[in-house]
């Protein structure tokens, strides 16, 4: 709260402004949104776009985040959030790849540490519980969901990081790096020994031409197709660029993939502390890999994109950062990474014009800066498409996917959580935090409604068996008590929400309008506000709280509310 | 169209008491004599099937053996494939000992070097740039979206053959409790047709809502919750969130149980196996036994089986996916033997792609294309291999480059048809469902 307050005071005239400020002049206290240049005004915010914006940017919309965004202005708010210190996994240590004999899971009758040892150090269990306690309890909430977006696109996953300390490492590289360059991202994440294991950049050596081995071409398939510009030329707008006979373009040949494969040789694992370093080194998540020259491919040409050749006879570090340099300058990472971070935030099908409006923000953030994350996230939450209370079609909107679903329901209804509950609901429900099966996430984002041509990348995993799942979330933690504490989790609180503010409305409809406004931003059709209010007049009368139960699992369950407009 | 229908249909259903008497009275109507399904087993991640079928005559072996290296099979530890009346030229990977079984009981056929093509391709018209190839080979999803719609020349692919399948047929499927196509893998192009997708069950727990009784006040907030889905939203994803809803409701009310009950005979081939593969198949298992009761007479299922992206450590990795793959087969053929479907059911095999022949320096092979399948039931004609293995030679003339990545010689579409003419496509509806068919001959292959 210190922090917020000190941005309060040194922002000026931010909050609460009434004042059209004409795009020709300086706005008095932020830096002019890089975005809309052509933005009219800058007015007061509405309770309802508040309420939008923190569904957009954080875990889920509460009343003391509504009025700090109508205090600050959306502006100042994003610069705050952008300012706020990252919250990080901690408490996770090392542990060998190989578990100890004596490391075991036996929750029913634990008797010391390693009696948990098996769940607690290699499983996500602890990781994605602590996901669902910052996302409910913490202050950086855009950088925790922008951070949890690129954790869908930079994807890892403990099918094979089963190491906890591991994924805590790199969910921990994900939040340091969520708002600064991409540039220092895509090197960070392609260093990372958890990326290096999980897709095979790690111990990856030159030819060996006794056994006929070539270089591994995992990592340089998936950074080119799912971390940076993807398989076609793209448009500025996100659009595929086509040929003459009105084909898509590739971005690369297999030659191309083989020449990566050859700049992405010569890395182990860190040493671990105290070691000497080798080729190759034991399993260790933390730090950064190492380069061994001698391991590294200098016989194979090393063909890159846009006609790019790596120069013969270079180190592994000048190999990788003149790789990692073509990357990072292609033109379609700013269409292909901002489309998917709009997709992550905001909607599933922005216009192209959004998306050029993002792609431009990428390559000039206005100070002559290309890949500047946190000025593009502002440029993608101050989007005349994201903002103003009117949806802007019948394609807007996103599915709440699930970890969205339920952190959102729980900040929205006063919820503590242990996170213990959470991370099982959410993998009924198809999202099992940082658990995807493949590289490919949960879902890909060209994902289409069936039949059409409606992008909706969270009804991948949206399906019969999944969205029971969902209405039976909301059944235990609205209409039963919630779940109880775990004795086998230290400081284990259970997962509970609080009703009790809304006891005292007696009155339905005014309990549904209450709610309607704290859920939804009061966009809940009337016909819907309607039927709920037949099944809040039926609610029990034994419980106060039961008309607010009856209404909060109506909204949560409903089809307005699951797709977030 | 026909999904609203079905949906309208089970939904009148499932809240009359009626709903057991008329499924049973439809399926004796219907459905004693004429049911067939087709299960396919989705391998996501391209089982390199180089290790799964490999040749075990001497100067093969040794051929194999020396391109393969350190990825190599032992050659003792393979299981031999017997041909009648001659000696095994292949043997299967170690870890499927049942299917060998399967293979010498004449119910597994494999059909050689299968992929995505737009048209027939030899290693010079490939390497010509003007050919016409796949999109995207040797991406993950492109290819495994091209081998679920079996349509390779474009990247926006909208159905699958499993799907397109299911909407040519569904006339036999009038009178069904359920959808035609039911999936424990989730979501997947292979059943999407043009307006129906396939239903996801669960592979353990309950199916359908909880925390509903019969007060006065929950039955006012279940009816609620139904009508709640059919207010008017001029959003698409808010209309399609609540057709997901409205769809598990009508179906779960019927399925569940069916799912949760125990079934001894069912039990006695999977009660050992705890896989989520496993699960899947008892599932899939469970449904079919209750053929009878739902009525449906062609139904499309789908399991899935992951992490065959074997990019290291593959000898390893492999073993265990295999042996995962071997059991929950064997058991899935024993049990539709068990319940009377053994001729009615066949199971096959897709997966994204096959795997490099050279491997690479970490032990692991990378992305590559034209890849073997099995094919498991009692109306398969097994024993036999369909098609022809490849020249397993670098750079030879089955090669795409100098890694070893098989040119297929037999495309996707025909492999579909072989087994969408055994569920009972005339040669008009195959052409419906595969638009690419006559690109290649012959158009079956007549390993069922």
């Amino acid at each position: 709260m210190l922090a917020i307050i000190g941005l309060l005071s040194g922002c000026g005239g931010g909050g609460g402004s009434t004042t059209s400020v004409s795009p020709t002049s300086s706005a008095p206290s932020t830096p002019p949104s890089p975005t809309s240049p052509s933005s009219p005004s800058v007015t007061a915010v509405t309770a309802s776009d508040a309420a939008r914006l923190l569904d957009q940017a954080t875990f889920g919309v509460t009343a003391s985040d509504v009025a700090q965004v109508q205090s600050l202005g959306i502006d100042a708010y994003l610069t705050q959030q952008i300012a706020a210190p990252a919250s990080q996994y901690s408490g996770f240590v090392y542990t060998p790849h190989t578990a100890p004999a004596n490391c075991v899971t036996d929750a029913a009758t634990p008797t010391d540490a390693s009696s948990l040892c098996a769940r607690d150090q290699y499983t996500p269990f602890q990781v994605q519980r602590d996901f669902f306690v910052h996302a409910l309890n913490d202050t950086d909430q855009l950088r925790q969901r922008v951070a949890y977006a690129l954790s869908q696109i930079f994807v890892v996953s403990s099918v094979e990081i089963y190491e906890a300390y591991g994924l805590a490492a790199y969910q921990n590289l994900l939040l340091n790096d969520a708002l600064g360059n991409y540039r220092t991202l895509l090197e960070d994440v392609t260093l990372s020994p958890v990326m290096g294991h999980y897709l095979d950049m790690v111990d990856n050596a030159k030819p060996d031409p006794a056994n006929g081995t070539t270089p591994n071409e995992n990592y340089a398939r998936e950074v080119l197709q799912l971390f940076s510009i993807g398989l076609y030329e793209l448009n500025a707008d996100g659009t595929q660029q086509l040929d003459s006979s009105g084909a898509p373009i590739p971005t690369y040949t297999q030659d191309t993939i083989e020449g990566f494969s050859s700049v992405f040789t010569g890395w182990t694992y860190p040493p671990l502390p105290g070691a000497s370093s080798k080729w190759t080194n034991p399993i260790n998540f933390n730090g950064v890999m190492v380069a061994f020259d001698s391991q590294h491919d200098d016989t194979d040409p090393k063909p890159l994109l846009n006609g790019y050749t790596v120069p013969p006879n270079q180190s592994s570090a000048a190999d990788l950062k003149d790789a990692l340099d073509n990357i990072f300058n292609h033109p379609n990472v700013g269409p292909f990474i901002g489309k998917q971070l709009i997709q992550h935030l905001v909607t599933s099908n922005p216009s192209p014009a959004y998306v050029a409006r993002v792609s431009a923000v990428f390559a000039n953030d206005g100070k002559g800066v290309r890949g500047n994350l946190a000025a593009v996230v502002r440029a993608i939450l101050t989007d005349p498409e994201a903002r103003g209370d009117a949806p802007a079609s019948e394609e807007f909107g996103r599915l709440r996917e699930p970890a969205l679903f339920i952190t959102a329901a729980m900040r929205s209804l006063g919820g503590k959580s242990d996170g213990v509950y959470l991370r099982s609901v959410s993998s009924a429900m198809g999202e099992p935090i940082f658990d995807p099966e493949t590289v490919f996430n949960f879902y890909p984002p060209s994902y289409v409604l069936p039949g059409t041509q409606t992008l909706a990348p969270e009804f991948g995993i949206d399906n019969a068996a999944t969205v029971l799942a969902r209405a039976n979330f909301l059944n235990t933690v609205i209409m039963q008590s919630g779940a109880a504490a775990d004795p086998t989790v230290t400081g284990s609180i259970g997962t509970r929400i609080n009703l009790a503010p809304y006891a005292s409305t007696t009155d339905p409809a005014a309990l549904i309008a209450q709610l309607n406004q704290a859920l939804m931003h009061g966009s809940l059709p009337a016909d819907a506000s309607n039927v709920i209010l037949q099944a809040v007049k039926a609610a029990s009368t034994t419980d106060v709280t039961a008309p607010a139960r009856v209404a909060s699992y109506l909204i949560l369950s409903s089809g307005q509310y699951q797709v977030e407009r | 169209m026909q999904r609203r229908r079905f949906l309208m249909h089970a939904g009148a259903l499932a809240g009359s008491a009626a709903l057991g008497q008329m499924g049973v009275f439809a399926a004796r109507a219907a459905t004693a004599e004429d049911y067939k399904a087709l299960v396919c087993i989705f391998l996501y991640g391209g089982n390199d099937t180089n290790n799964v079928v490999v040749p075990v005559d001497t100067a093969g072996y040794a051929n194999y053996a020396k391109l393969r290296s350190t990825i190599a099979l032992p050659q003792a530890q393979l299981l031999p494939l017997a041909v009648a009346g001659g000696t095994p030229a292949y043997g299967l990977h170690p870890a499927l000992p049942g299917l060998q079984s399967l293979w010498n009981a004449g119910n597994m056929a494999v059909v050689a070097n299968v992929g995505t093509l737009v048209q027939p391709l030899t290693r010079a018209q490939y390497l010509a740039t003007t050919s016409v190839k796949p999109d995207s080979l040797f991406s993950h999803i492109d290819q495994q979206q091209q081998w679920q719609a079996s349509i390779s020349d474009t990247s926006s692919l909208t159905t699958g053959w499993g799907g397109r399948l299911s909407d040519q047929l569904a006339s036999l499927n009038v009178n069904a409790m359920v959808p035609p196509m039911i999936s424990t893998g989730g979501n997947n192009l292979f059943v999407t047709g043009a307006a129906s997708q396939a239903l996801v069950i669960p592979t353990s727990g309950a199916f359908g809502l909880s925390g509903y009784t019969n007060s006065s006040a929950d039955s006012a907030r279940r009816a609620a919750l139904a009508q709640l889905l059919n207010i008017d939203s001029q959003a698409n994803l808010v209309k399609a969130a609540q057709n997901v809803m409205t769809g598990a409701l009508a179906s779960s009310a019927t399925l569940n149980p069916i799912l949760t009950t125990t079934d001894a005979t069912l039990s006695a081939r999977f009660g050992a196996l705890t896989s989520n593969f496993a699960k899947q198949l008892l599932a899939i298992a469970k449904v079919i036994e209750a053929r009878g009761s739902l009525g449906a007479r062609r139904q499309v299922f789908l399991a899935t089986l992951g992490s065959f992206d074997t990019h290291s450590d593959e000898v390893n990795r492999q073993q265990s996916l295999l042996t995962e793959l071997d059991a929950g087969l064997t058991a899935f053929h024993g049990a539709m033997a068990d319940i009377g479907a053994g001729s009615s059911v066949t199971s096959f095999t897709l997966s994204d792609f096959s795997r490099t022949f050279l491997p690479n320096t970490n032990g692991g092979t990378d992305h590559a294309w034209g890849s073997h399948h099995l094919v498991i039931g009692d109306a398969v004609h097994g024993g036999q291999l369909y098609g022809s293995m490849p020249t397993l030679a670098i750079a030879g003339p089955d090669d795409a480059g100098d890694e070893g990545r098989w040119i297929p010689t037999i495309a996707v579409d025909q492999y579909a048809a072989t087994l969408a003419s055994w569920f009972g496509a005339d040669a008009t509806t195959l052409a419906a469902v595969l638009p690419n068919l006559a690109s290649f001959s012959p158009a079956t292959l007549g390993f069922v």
